[in-house]
């Protein structure tokens, strides 16, 4: 089961790094032709969905490697069990927080969808991108979830 | 319950989570700025607020020059620029006495100027300056300290993840604040090399000498970091001109540094691939904290804690430097328990407000209290960078490492009460900005 995770998460974390590629693709060839008055229209545009895809399909990497910040310096000095106590907690106030978040984001796309808001320049539908965005966090709650029944209970 | 005390509460709540929770510093933003607005307000409110926050945030354009920006330094660090760079200086300098540590110092400042984290810097300078400083018989204290030291230029020279993250969560110009790092990170630079030049006067046997090499070895040393530090200036140059905006100067100089690094064949797909992962994995932490920031932040907003605040020091009296004493303290305080980017995001809502009310250029404000918080990288017990480096120096004390740091700590109190004093150091650039 972890493994299966593992690789969804790879799979994601592949089309983040191509989308990082493409943004730098895209602004490069968009300096260039600028310079020629042919700028690509929606550039900017294009380049905050892509960041929000970006950011969306690694949540679940940055999680498994434990890279957020964390203020370590009272809570390394508690006993094994009482820190094991406090990150359930901590476990269930982060699932409680990103669900909702996820559920609102699905609520604001949906609601984009049946308006047909469209994108300022391209005139493009952009609701499919806070969808990701939802994904993103539903996956970051489902990863917690797993972790909280994995045998230790550790999510260290 | 009052609207400040329940902004009181909310700040508590926070700092409770944040120590004794053990919760990441992003997440413990966003919760408890959810709950206090759902308190405050409604929870549809709180709702509506956090969806529309993080869909801002994530979506900004103006944040895709996060992922641009450290892919860059990723790219730079992972091809050996540090390796080149600590080799150039220690030609150039090496034959003076303690010339490995400054050349130490140089690199870590060059290398600044292309990755913006300091914990990287001081990963790569240890394996790559701590083996030559030893067998030269450099104290271990003086060796490792000036990495640890020098390693916090990277978020003070700019291009900074810190500087960034500052100007979006205070919507000032990311080219300003730039031009203004660079005044701060070039002064640090020079006390951090001052402080070693005194060191070993005062210690000759701690920094030895060793060969001078020949013109024609320096010059030929140059080309191993130049090309980097000419991408560096041909970002400054656009920034400074207008031809980019700043994401757009994270791309091209992404772009750049990748067919350098191609052209030179110092990148292997292995490596490239762990930059794209390792951009995506700091980006991802990055944004979440900034959403955190941006949550709580309008928590605050509604409790109107800033503008009490702002209002009771106003009512105190106190002469500027004095009310910029206390804030400098609170960052050298906060500095050394938590984060520095962590720090500066819980707590720019509340003093950033301050500041400008007071009256201080918001330019200078942000880089002076950026260079404060460096501080807190090095001093025990969070000392990220000193960790760093002590981890890699594996047959040096921590202890020793922690002596080293302490040489260096005049160097940064000079600075800060230079910058204080001359704020001109730092908006001066900035002031030339078209």
């Amino acid at each position: 089961m972890t493994d299966l995770f593992k690789k969804f998460t790879r799979i994601q974390l592949a089309m983040a790094g191509c989308a990082l590629i493409m943004m730098i693709c895209l602004t490069c060839a968009n300096i260039l032709l600028r310079q020629f008055g042919m700028p690509v229209r929606g550039t900017f545009e294009v380049m905050g969905f892509m960041g929000a895809l970006i950011f969306a399909l690694s949540f679940g990497y940055s999680h498994e490697k434990k890279e957020h910040i964390y203020v370590s310096i009272l809570f390394d000095r508690f006993p094994p069990k009482v820190q094991r106590a406090a990150r359930r907690i901590n476990s269930l106030l982060t699932i409680v927080f990103f669900a909702l978040l996820s559920f609102q984001l699905v609520k604001n796309a949906l609601n984009l969808k049946a308006v047909e808001e469209v994108s300022e320049t391209l005139r493009i539908a952009y609701y499919p991108v806070i969808l990701v965005l939802a994904f993103g966090a539903a996956y970051l709650v489902l990863l917690i979830i797993l972790e909280l029944f994995k045998p230790s209970g550790d999510p260290s | 319950m009052s609207l400040a005390l329940i902004g009181v509460t909310g700040i508590l709540a926070l700092l409770f989570i944040l120590f004794f929770l053990g919760m990441p510093v992003g997440f413990s933003m966003a919760i408890v700025g959810f709950a206090g607005f759902c308190h405050v307000i409604s929870i549809q409110a709180g709702m509506n607020m956090a969806g529309s926050v993080f869909w801002d945030v994530c979506s900004k354009y103006g944040l895709t020059v996060i992922p641009l920006f450290v892919f860059m330094g990723q790219i730079a660090f992972y091809s050996g620029v540090n390796e080149r760079l600590y080799k150039s200086a220690h030609t150039w300098v090496g034959h003076i006495r303690g010339g490995l540590a400054m050349a130490t110092v140089m690199a870590c400042s060059a290398f600044a100027a292309i990755c913006g984290s300091n914990t990287a810097t001081a990963a790569t300078m240890s394996t790559v300056a701590l083996p030559e400083m030893k067998k030269y018989g450099y104290a271990p204290g003086l060796s490792t300290g000036a990495i640890a030291c020098g390693s916090t230029l990277g978020v003070v020279i700019p291009p900074s993840v810190v500087l960034i993250i500052i100007g979006l969560a205070t919507e000032q110009s990311i080219a300003r604040l730039f031009y203004g790092g660079i005044g701060a990170g070039v002064l640090l630079t020079l006390l951090l090399t001052l402080s070693i030049s005194v060191i070993c006067r005062m210690r000759p046997e701690w920094g030895p000498v060793v060969a001078k090499r020949s013109l024609k070895d320096r010059i030929n040393s140059l080309s191993g970091g130049a090309e980097m530090l000419i991408l560096f200036l041909l970002i400054m140059a656009g920034l400074y001109s207008g031809f980019f905006t700043p994401a757009e100067a994270g791309a091209a100089g992404s772009f750049f540094a990748l067919v350098i690094s191609l052209v030179r064949r110092t990148l292997s797909l292995e490596n490239f691939i762990k930059a794209v992962k390792d951009t995506l994995r700091i980006s991802c932490m990055v944004i979440m904290l900034v959403a955190g920031a941006m949550i709580f932040g309008r928590f605050l907003a509604i409790t109107r804690i800033p503008f009490d605040l702002a209002d009771i020091v106003a009512g105190l009296h106190l002469p500027d430097w004095g009310i910029m004493l206390i804030i400098s303290l609170i960052y050298i305080a906060g500095g050394a328990i938590m984060d520095a980017l962590a720090l500066l995001l819980i707590t720019i809502p509340i003093f950033f407000p301050l500041a400008v009310q007071m009256g201080y250029d918001p330019v200078w404000f942000a880089v002076t209290i950026t260079v404060i918080t460096t501080l807190g990288a090095v001093t025990p017990p969070v000392g990220a960078t000193t960790f760093v480096v002590a981890g890699v120096a594996s047959d040096v004390p921590m202890t020793e490492v922690f002596k080293g740091v302490t040489l260096f700590l005049p160097a940064y109190l000079v600075t800060i009460a230079l910058l204080i004093l001359f704020p001109g150091i730092v908006t001066w650039l900035p002031g030339l900005l078209q």
